[in-house]
Parts: structure tokens; C-alpha cells; sequence
């Protein structure tokens, strides 16, 4: 239910409860959406600037694109460059 | 006294290969990171692009986070680092003045960054009013606790001392205002739903 996900985007809930919670929003569209709606009406509230259109999936797109992977070693910190 | 990391859990499974775990991380940070980033560029275009670079290096980097610091202040120090790389990368003609990006990072006016993209401001705007005329109408007791969670910062525990509630009245009270307010979303964000995470 959607009070898990709004528990879930504030890091209420207990290591175990977490893996479930995330899971039930992989299976369930409605509740990825409420995740995103919840976290969207925090940042209207903070006076962010939020517009609603696919930014998100534009980065995940990005990162299949690039085959993206944790690469033990790399420290973003000390990455300057390019 | 030390905070919880809220989101020690999400990294951690992220950590352990988990890219929902990962995802539902950029879900939550995505804009706080964008808006960071648009202090240093002014162009809306490359400000995604540098979004997504934060988000990759991030990801690569995932193995050096020991939690030693907050998730969302270790994402944020990428993203600066980041915004300044990319601005040292342009060509001279399209910086500004003689400041350093730091001192345009400090001489930001929200906005700015915005104002090259009609469509995404008037997005933007469509859901701050339709969030602020939510908010007016949502039951007071509602109200007062998103707010101080999510405008003041206040932790669960604090503001169930602060109203002198349960700390599960504060969870159920910050779900059900954001519930409130996203159902008010629902007719701007429709259309969109299928281009969410």
C-alpha cells in the first residue's frame, strides 16, 4: 500500500521491510507512481523547480545505454574530469 | 548526535547489485541534484546531461560509499564536482564574466536555468500552484506535519515531540497530506504517468 512508499521514501522503515517494500513497487506500477508523486509534492513544497516529464527515465535509459556498473576502485570524489 | 542515514538500506542493496534499489534513490534525489547543478550552469540542457553524469558516476562509485557521511551528502559533493568539470570543459565564449564557477554558483537566481525551456516551466508551475492550493485545503493537523518534515526538515521523532503525538500518528499524517495532495496532482500529471519510474 501506498504508506509503505511514502515510509520508504523517508528511510522509515527497517532493513527487512525495506527489501519487501521495494519490492512490492517493482510489481506494482501505481506504487512506483506514488513514490515519484511523493517525492514530486516534497520538492513543490521546498520550491524546487519540478517539472514531471521523464527526467528519471531519461537517466536510467542513460545508464543501460552505457551498461553502467559498479566498478570497485572508482572514487567518484576524486573524479575532476571528464 | 549522529542521524540515521535514511537511505542506508537503499544503498546498501544498491551496493549488493539491487538497481531498483538504485533507481528508487534517483527517483527521490533526481531534481534536489538537478536544482544543485543548475547553480553552476546556465544552460537547461546541459544541466540534465550533468544530472545524469552524477547519477553514473554514482553508480560506479557505489563500492567507495562507506556511509561515512550521509548517501544524499556524498551525491551532492559528485554533483558539485561534476558542475565544475563540466563548466572548466567550455569554451571560453560561453562562460560568464570573469567569475569562477564558484561565484556563480553563490550569485544563482532560481529560475534561471528554467527560462530556456517554456514547456518545462510551465510544467513546473502547473504543479507548484495545484500543490499549493492542495496544501490550503488539507485538514490543518495534516498540513502542519508535511510541512515540518518537509519544508522545516524535522525528523519523525522530532515532530512527534513537537505535537506531542506518537511517532506513528506522524507517519500516518505525512502519508495521508501527500496522498491528499496527489490525488489534486492526479488531472496535471495524467498524462505523464507513463514516463515516470
Amino acid at each position: 500500500m501506498s504508506l509503505k512508499v511514502s515510509l520508504l521514501l523517508d528511510g522509515q522503515l527497517v532493513a527487512g521491510e525495506v527489501k519487501a517494500a521495494l519490492d512490492e513497487a517493482v510489481a506494482d506500477p501505481l506504487l512506483r507512481d506514488r513514490y515519484t508523486v511523493y517525492g514530486l509534492v516534497g520538492d513543490a513544497l521546498r520550491g524546487n523547480s519540478t517539472p514531471d516529464d521523464g527526467y528519471s527515465e531519461r537517466i536510467f535509459e542513460r545508464m543501460r545505454r552505457d551498461a553502467a556498473r559498479i566498478e570497485p576502485g572508482y572514487d567518484p570524489l576524486a573524479d575532476k574530469g571528464s | 548526535m549522529l542521524t540515521p542515514d535514511p537511505d542506508a538500506e537503499l544503498v546498501r542493496l544498491a551496493q549488493a547489485g539491487g538497481t531498483k534499489a538504485f533507481e528508487a534513490l534517483v527517483v527521490k534525489y533526481q531534481r534536489r541534484i538537478a536544482r544543485h547543478v543548475a547553480r553552476y550552469l546556465r544552460h537547461a540542457g546541459d544541466v540534465e546531461d550533468v544530472v545524469q553524469d552524477v547519477f553514473i558516476r554514482a553508480h560506479r562509485g557505489l563500492a567507495s560509499f562507506r556511509g561515512e557521511s550521509a548517501f544524499f551528502s556524498w551525491l551532492y559533493r559528485i554533483a558539485t564536482n561534476a558542475a565544475l568539470s563540466h563548466l572548466k570543459r567550455q569554451p571560453a565564449e560561453v562562460q560568464l564574466g570573469d567569475d569562477s564557477p564558484e561565484e556563480r554558483a553563490t550569485a544563482f537566481e532560481p529560475g534561471v536555468s528554467d527560462a530556456a525551456d517554456p514547456e518545462r516551466t510551465l510544467m513546473a508551475k502547473q504543479i507548484a500552484e495545484t500543490v499549493e492550493k492542495a496544501l490550503a485545503k488539507l485538514q490543518p493537523d495534516l498540513a502542519e506535519a508535511l510541512l515540518l518534515y518537509e519544508v522545516e526538515g524535522k525528523p519523525y521523532a522530532e515532530i512527534a515531540v513537537m505535537l506531542d503525538i506518537p511517532i506513528g500518528t506522524v507517519r500516518i499524517r505525512i502519508f495521508r497530506a501527500r496522498e491528499f495532495i496527489a490525488r489534486r496532482l492526479e488531472p496535471v500529471l495524467g498524462q505523464q504517468r507513463n514516463r515516470r519510474w
